[in-house]
């Protein structure tokens, strides 16, 4: 039995004409769903980051307006201020209140800490990394490529160091880093913070060299390579997505990072991030903007290298994940 | 993080630093400790007032002090961790929520001896010395003490036309319900519930001022009658009947009632005493002016007692190892906790740059203080509401873990999901439990 397209040219191509519209509708419905949702997930994840420069820029009795004013109505840069022209000075029964320079009495006075606080922070989350690409790399390459006795238990006793939580090894790290004599300096946290990243670069960093065709390796032999230049000239070049997210992973970690930071530092000479944000909501006299204000100073070189390395941070997690 | 999880941590980390701790202090105990600075370990507040008074002291004496801060919601832990591992402390902040489980741990020891600091007990609150008593012993002197405040917005009560704030939780009730059904506030009693450390306080200025007690003199727990029942009774009515309290007050912890109450969303609040400067600072608050202390509403056979709270500087071992090193900080103890030069010089200063209460009681006669206070509280019915503070009556070695379980079952009977005499059975049930444990 002919259909309508054989019977009527018409029908046929109004029947076409339908059919086209409707699949357009379905993709434009599908794409409106997907615009909603994905909308949604930004709002989702972006509303308090919004929140938190917004608030930064407001003055405390704006900041608990109801409503909130997701739009500054008197916008002021006093907390950064209070940031950026603190000095750090011997504090006197006379100077001691005027270490507020900005504030209505309520910046607290430890706001010079924070620009300290964030350098050191930068330089240790930078010797973690740098430190993590110098043991974890060899390391990894090592397991990936070389056959020995004992390399899957290597692995193995790599990755299980860290079913330990971290607070089961605070009092050994303590004493370890006492006994050193390292209490209240960055170098107590550059040591831990390796020893508690190292196994997930390694980790990251074996998958991703195991993925990579062992006759690399071989041809780099036969071409007179050693060991360490096969490592270097042939496999790190092809393992930058792989080595961007072990730094990324270092970096956060070590950037973020609290329980150990708070358990080996004492001053601000060695005190980071986390730490000097945490003490402001200690005191007698708490402002939520300038809190935020230093909560948008924290945030800035985490966004800043994801932004850098975003093309390598996909890849290089999902690097050697799926084998075939 | 848990009370239970912080006590099953304390007791991991007592257990399996001990051999490591023996280990690492093997030749170092002839090692002379009296060149050392005094180290002085608070939580991070009023920084630069407790700098410019360590400036104060070392310019005095000579002596030299090392003095660090760690943020108050880790503080415990951190000390605990600290002690453990031997890091050297001679002095420090303590709470009275930590006496029983530090001083039973020996991580701070009494001071009963030292004559300079038990010798301004005369002139503090009696609840500020019987805060820092553990089982006839004293540990400390104070540091600051303040009290559960019932603090009003004036503003809001002349706009419902109520002349005089209440003082009785029922009259509290009933000016709610008026400024709620004029539209002023939709709850305009705020009681901060939320499961964190100041819970505690907040549930016992309820249970005291309807003239309970939690547990009775001998420890037994009398919290599932009498005026404890009464409290939490008045509290779900007022939240699920009355509706004059949210629901997630639960939610809403110490700080978030403080930024709340100065939005100007509640007629009413349980709020720490201090904070009435903050709420009557017009570049932090909206109802700067406005905001008043009354004495905490009574029940029906209850009192105007509230519950007070005490830090205090408590001395370690260390300190008292050395016959130099515990004379150096007993100086240091007293620079702070009693007079310097001749006056209560950093209560004094605390109070005047943070509003940190004191229990000094001759300080309220002073008249510099009364200036300072009159600029935002009536300092006459502070002194009075101070001195009908009692002090919490369930502070024991397994008070962290009980705290849990008894902030759980207020919490869930608020919610409606059990019933106030069903949640406060439970938490008699949990104390005797741990008490019987010891």
């Amino acid at each position: 039995m002919a259909g309508p397209s054989m019977a009527d040219p018409t029908a046929a191509a109004r029947a076409v004409r339908q059919a086209r519209i409707r699949s357009r509708a379905g993709r434009v419905g599908r794409g409106l769903i997907l615009l909603v949702a994905s909308l949604v997930f930004l709002g989702y994840t972006l509303a308090p980051v919004v929140w938190l420069v917004s608030s930064s820029l407001q003055n405390e009795r704006e900041i608990v307006s109801k409503p909130p004013h997701w739009i500054p109505h008197e916008p002021t840069l006093e907390n950064f201020a209070a940031i950026f022209t603190a000095r750090e000075k011997t504090v006197t029964y006379e100077t001691r209140r005027a270490a507020d320079p900005a504030s209505g009495g309520f910046i607290p006075s430890t706001a010079s800490n924070l620009l300290p606080a964030l350098g050191n922070s930068l330089i240790v989350a930078c010797a973690v990394v740098v430190l993590n690409l110098l043991v974890g790399v060899p390391s990894a390459y090592a397991m990936a490529k070389i056959r020995f006795r004992g390399r899957s238990a290597s692995i193995y006793g790599i990755l299980a160091t860290r079913v330990i939580p971290d607070i089961a090894l605070v009092v050994p790290f303590f004493l370890f880093i006492r006994n050193l004599g390292l209490l209240d300096s960055l170098w107590s946290l550059i040591i831990t913070y390796l020893a508690v990243t190292v196994p997930f670069s390694v980790f990251i960093l074996v998958s991703y060299f195991e993925s990579l065709p062992d006759e690399l390796d071989k041809a780099a032999r036969v071409d007179g390579c050693s060991r360490w230049q096969t490592m270097t000239k042939v496999y790190v070049p092809l393992a930058l997505p792989s080595l961007v997210a072990v730094m990324l992973f270092a970096f956060l970690a070590s950037w973020n990072e609290f329980l150990l930071a708070l358990m080996f530092t004492q001053t601000p000479k060695s005190q980071t991030l986390p730490i000097i944000v945490a003490s402001f909501t200690s005191d007698f006299t708490i402002s939520f903007s300038f809190i935020n204000a230093a909560g948008v100073l924290a945030i800035v070189p985490p966004v800043l290298l994801a932004l850098i390395f975003e093309r390598y941070i996909v890849s290089g997690l999902t690097a050697g994940a799926v084998k075939g | 993080m848990s009370k239970s999880s912080a006590l099953s941590r304390r007791s991991f980390l007592k257990t399996s630093a001990s051999g490591l701790v023996a280990a690492s202090t093997v030749g170092r105990a002839g090692a002379a400790l009296a060149a050392d600075p005094i180290h002085f370990a608070t939580w991070s507040a009023a920084v630069d007032t407790v700098k410019s008074h360590i400036a104060g002291f070392e310019a005095k004496t000579g002596l030299k002090v090392d003095y660090s801060n760690t943020p108050w919601a880790q503080f415990r832990e951190t000390m605990i961790t600290k002690f453990v591992g031997g890091a050297p402390i001679d002095t420090l902040w303590v709470s009275d929520s930590w006496l029983p489980e530090w001083a039973e741990a020996g991580w701070i020891k009494p001071v009963d001896q030292y004559k300079a600091l038990t010798a301004y007990n005369d002139d503090v609150d009696k609840f500020c010395v019987d805060s820092m008593s553990y089982q006839g012993k004293q540990y400390g002197i104070t540091y600051y003490t303040d009290f559960m405040g019932f603090i009003y917005n004036e503003d809001m009560l002349k706009k419902a036309g109520l002349s005089a704030p209440p003082t009785t939780w029922a009259e509290v009730i009933d000016q709610a319900k008026t400024i709620k059904s004029k539209g002023l506030a939709e709850y305009p009693l705020l009681v901060p519930m939320a499961q964190e450390t100041w819970l505690i306080e907040f549930i016992s200025a309820l249970v005291f001022s309807h003239g309970g007690r939690l547990v009775d003199d001998k420890g037994n727990a009398v919290m599932q009658e009498g005026g404890a029942a009464q409290a939490l009774n008045l509290l779900v009515d007022a939240v699920q009947k009355h509706k004059v309290v949210s629901p997630s007050c639960v939610e809403t912890g110490e700080l978030a009632a403080l930024k709340s109450f100065s939005a100007g969303q509640h007629a009413f609040g349980l709020i720490p005493k201090y904070r009435l400067r903050t709420l009557n600072d017009p570049k932090q608050s909206q109802v700067a002016g406005h905001a008043k202390i009354a004495l905490m509403p009574k029940g029906e056979k209850g009192s105007h007692a509230t519950v007070g709270w005490m830090r205090f500087y408590g001395m370690t071992p260390r300190a008292q190892a050395d016959a130099t090193r515990a004379a150096n900080t007993v100086k240091l103890m007293e620079w702070f906790g009693g007079k310097a030069d001749g006056e209560y010089r950093f209560q004094k200063l605390l109070f005047k740059d943070v509003g940190a209460g004191f229990g000094v009681k001759s300080l309220f006669k002073d008249p510099e203080m009364r200036a300072a206070y009159a600029a935002y509280g009536d300092v006459d019915l502070i002194g009075k509401q101070q001195g009908l503070a009692l002090k919490k009556d369930v502070v024991t070695p397994w008070f962290g873990e009980w705290n849990d379980v008894n902030g759980s079952a207020w919490q869930q009977a608020i919610l409606g999901k059990v019933t106030p005499d069903q949640a406060l059975k439970n938490s008699a049930a949990k104390w005797t439990s741990l008490k019987k444990q010891g």
